[in-house]
């Protein structure tokens, strides 16, 4: 993990903002966590910041997260930009929606801390 | 670094500072340091300020005492106090931040421990209680905590006997693991365990006056009890080769999953219980018809062992027309009561007939009365040789003679015939018949034949020794066997048990009864039942109708019986191939029945039966 590692959070509840931040803070390397709380904010934040991971919630005001994803495949700069969807408990099957428009992974919420970690480590490593 | 680092965040910190800046005396150097890192400096020579230096202010930034930062300012001359209120005004912002960052900190961490505590609850509920027998749940459990960051060495789950409160190793992980767990039951320390509602951590083994060090590598170690509601089911113990292996936090972790895991076992122990009984009334019933009849002891004993060796070695096949064939616990349990409860509509067969060993037996052998019949011809013939003497006839010896032969070669005939072992011939039957007409007379003078219509009609049975409404009676067993066991509701993972059980007289040409399914209409399973309930019945101690047959014989009969159509050929070339006869044969016949067989001219695979389907 490089030293300007960037990890992007778009969630528009403060408390998954507050919690995904603490959980990313262990990571090793010190990421620099960029935080975003809605999708069309979310969007300037990705396509200005080019994080290499960006945790991204479905449910948002303004740009739901299934349009923010699509808009971020279009852009072939973003190309290296992995996305972490994060769905409520029960909206599993929204999954394959997000597949469709190209998200990498899916967190539910509320989410396993250790599982994110280790998710962020194995997207990190390879990205 | 420490996680105090991240209350004050650099970028803020700096956007502060800077804002605050113009309101400071001009020229003043000001600098912030936290957690050991600058984080902003402004003014000429901002950055290399130092507490202790002449005319620098230092304001501590601290966190429940602790002080984690320093505000450093160097006011020029005479502007010190201004400089120090800006300062005082300064840390009292900051302080507040890093105040309300430290109990968000901690909100947060709380949160997430409870986000961990849920996650790993989902995860180990549907892993734990998924396994229905004890052996599974305590390997479950032992595998979350092996190769756990926790770095636990050694880990065992001990199930306590309810009736002696001794305890047993259900499983564990780590070197030489039975050893440790031998040994570690031994100890006082584990003695002092038993029975208390809570666990415990225990850091330095070598402290402790319970532990005389039963296992030398053990330097720490954690335990919880495995208990519901009014019960102590066991123990789990964990071991680490260090000292204070172990945390409080792994003790709650251990905790949550104890929960859990301690009600799959309790759930898995009344399980097993409740599977034991089932079996064991299962096995009772299969002893009870064996016992039945003298002539199939051990029947329903030995067709479950030839089945289950057969299906396991169709399970194995990776190649020829078993390689997609499986056969999982399930199904395993499921062929084993089949085979064991295929004959148990014989409860409902009367004796007799399943006994019958001559043609005249009902409740018992009639040829005794005929036999009878013959002696008072004999009387008669003796009787009328002294009334011709008497009238003086030349030839009433040799017609004496020549009646006594006649009847003794009836009842030769007769007596042949009743037993089952010969064929009966047209020329036997008309015979038979013409002794029948032979009338004898009571001493009133009434007449009789010699044989009654059903003596005659069960006397001319062409093979073996039931007539074909007997042999009905026997062939009902299945049909009884099927209405039996359909009236048992049988959970999932046996729903297959009727239709295995049911199919051991059915034939692959549809010539079988009590359905007439065809090869295609039964399961591999219901066809091996055919085969082990051919092979136990050829190869049986003595039956009424027939001596014990050798191996060699036994595979001949079933050889023709494939060629006939009758039991599945791939299935049959399987239970020579692989061997199933001869090792079934070895530890199940006598000596003298096992003779040489040379399987080879019986496995050409031309005439596989897989071409009848």
């Amino acid at each position: 993990m490089t030293q300007n590692t960037k990890i992007a959070i778009v969630d528009d509840e403060v408390h998954i903002r507050a919690l995904l931040e603490q959980t990313l803070e262990d990571l090793e390397g010190e990421p620099e966590i960029l935080m975003a709380a809605n999708g069309a904010e979310g969007l300037a934040l990705i396509e200005r910041e080019h994080p290499q991971l960006v945790f991204l919630d479905v449910m948002m005001p303004l740009m739901n997260g299934y349009d923010v994803c699509a808009a971020v495949r279009r852009n072939p700069d973003l190309a290296d930009t992995t996305i972490v969807m994060l769905t409520a408990k029960g909206q599993e099957s929204d999954r394959l929606h997000g597949l469709d428009i190209g998200a990498h992974h899916f967190a539910t919420k509320p989410f396993d801390p250790d599982e994110i970690l280790e998710l962020a480590r194995r997207i990190l490593r390879t990205s | 670094m420490s996680k105090t680092a991240g209350y004050l965040k650099e970028a803020w910190t700096r956007q502060q500072f800077e804002l605050a800046y113009p309101l400071l005396p001009a020229g003043t150097a000001a600098a912030v340091w936290f957690g050991g890192k600058p984080l902003a400096a402004v003014g000429e020579g901002g950055a290399e300020l130092s507490a202790g230096a002449p005319a620098v202010l230092s304001f501590d930034l601290r966190l429940e005492g602790e002080v984690l930062g320093t505000v450093l300012l160097r006011p020029p001359p005479g502007a010190a106090a201004a400089a120090a209120a800006w300062g005082d005004l300064l840390v009292h912002g900051l302080q507040g931040v890093i105040e309300a960052q430290y109990a968000r900190h901690s909100v947060a961490q709380e949160t997430l421990e409870s986000y961990r505590e849920m996650a790993l609850l989902q995860r180990a509920v549907s892993e734990l209680n998924h396994s229905l027998k004890p052996v599974t749940v305590a390997a479950s459990l032992l595998k979350e905590f092996q190769g756990h960051k926790g770095a636990t060495d050694f880990g065992a789950v001990f199930l306590r006997n309810a009736d002696d409160g001794s305890y047993s190793a259900l499983g564990a992980f780590g070197a030489a693991a039975e050893a440790a767990c031998a040994a570690l039951v031994q100890s006082r320390l584990f003695a002092a365990m038993d029975g208390q509602p809570q666990g415990d951590i225990v850091n330095d083994l070598a402290q402790s006056p319970l532990w005389a060090g039963e296992v030398a590598e053990f330097q720490s170690l954690l335990w919880l009890p495995l208990s519901v509601p009014g019960e102590s089911l066991g123990l789990l113990v964990l071991a680490a080769r260090r000292p204070e292996g172990f945390a409080a936090a792994d003790l709650k972790r251990a905790q949550t999953l104890v929960s859990v895991a301690s009600s799959a076992l309790r759930n898995a122990q009344l399980y097993a219980a409740e599977q034991a009984m089932f079996q064991s009334f299962v096995r009772v019933i299969a002893t009870a018809i064996d016992a039945k009849s003298p002539y199939t002891a051990g029947h329903c004993r030995r067709v479950p062992e030839i089945a289950l060796m057969l299906a396991e070695k169709a399970h194995q096949a990776e190649h020829g027309p078993f390689a997609g064939f499986t056969l999982d616990d399930d199904e395993r349990n499921a062929l084993e009561i089949a085979a064991m409860l295929h004959d148990c509509g014989k409860v409902v067969t009367p004796e007799w007939v399943v006994d019958k060993s001559t043609k005249l037996e009902s409740i018992n052998n009639r040829l005794g009365l005929v036999a009878l019949r013959f002696e008072l011809l004999r009387r008669d013939a003796l009787i009328g040789y002294y009334r011709a003497k008497a009238e003086g006839r030349p030839d009433a010896g040799q017609d004496y003679q020549n009646r006594l032969r006649q009847l003794d070669e009836d009842f030769a005939l007769l007596e042949t015939c009743n037993t089952g072992g010969e064929f009966v011939s047209p020329e036997h039957v008309e015979r038979i018949r013409r002794i029948a007409a032979t009338r004898w007379r009571t001493a009133g003078g009434e007449e009789f034949p010699l044989l009654d219509e059903n003596e005659v009609y069960n006397l001319s049975v062409q093979r073996g020794t039931l007539n074909p409404e007997e042999r009905k009676i026997i062939e009902d067993h299945v049909v009884h066997t099927i209405k039996m066991l359909s009236q048992i509701p049988f959970p999932r993972s046996l729903r297959n048990v009727t239709e295995y059980a049911g199919g051991h007289h059915e034939r692959i040409d549809g010539r079988g009864y009590p359905r007439g399914l065809k090869r295609e209409q039964l399961s591999i399973p219901a066809r091996i039942m055919a085969i082990a309930d051919i092979f136990e019945a050829l190869t049986a101690p003595d039956r009424p109708y027939r001596k014990a047959g050798t191996l060699s014989w036994a595979i001949g009969v079933m050889h023709r019986m494939k060629q006939e159509g009758h039991i599945d050929g791939d299935l049959f070339d399987l239970f020579l191939s692989e061997g199933v006869y001869l090792a079934y044969a070895r530890e199940h016949l006598a000596d003298s029945q096992v003779d040489p067989v040379d399987v080879t001219p019986y496995l050409d695979s031309r005439e596989s039966s897989s071409n009848l389907a």
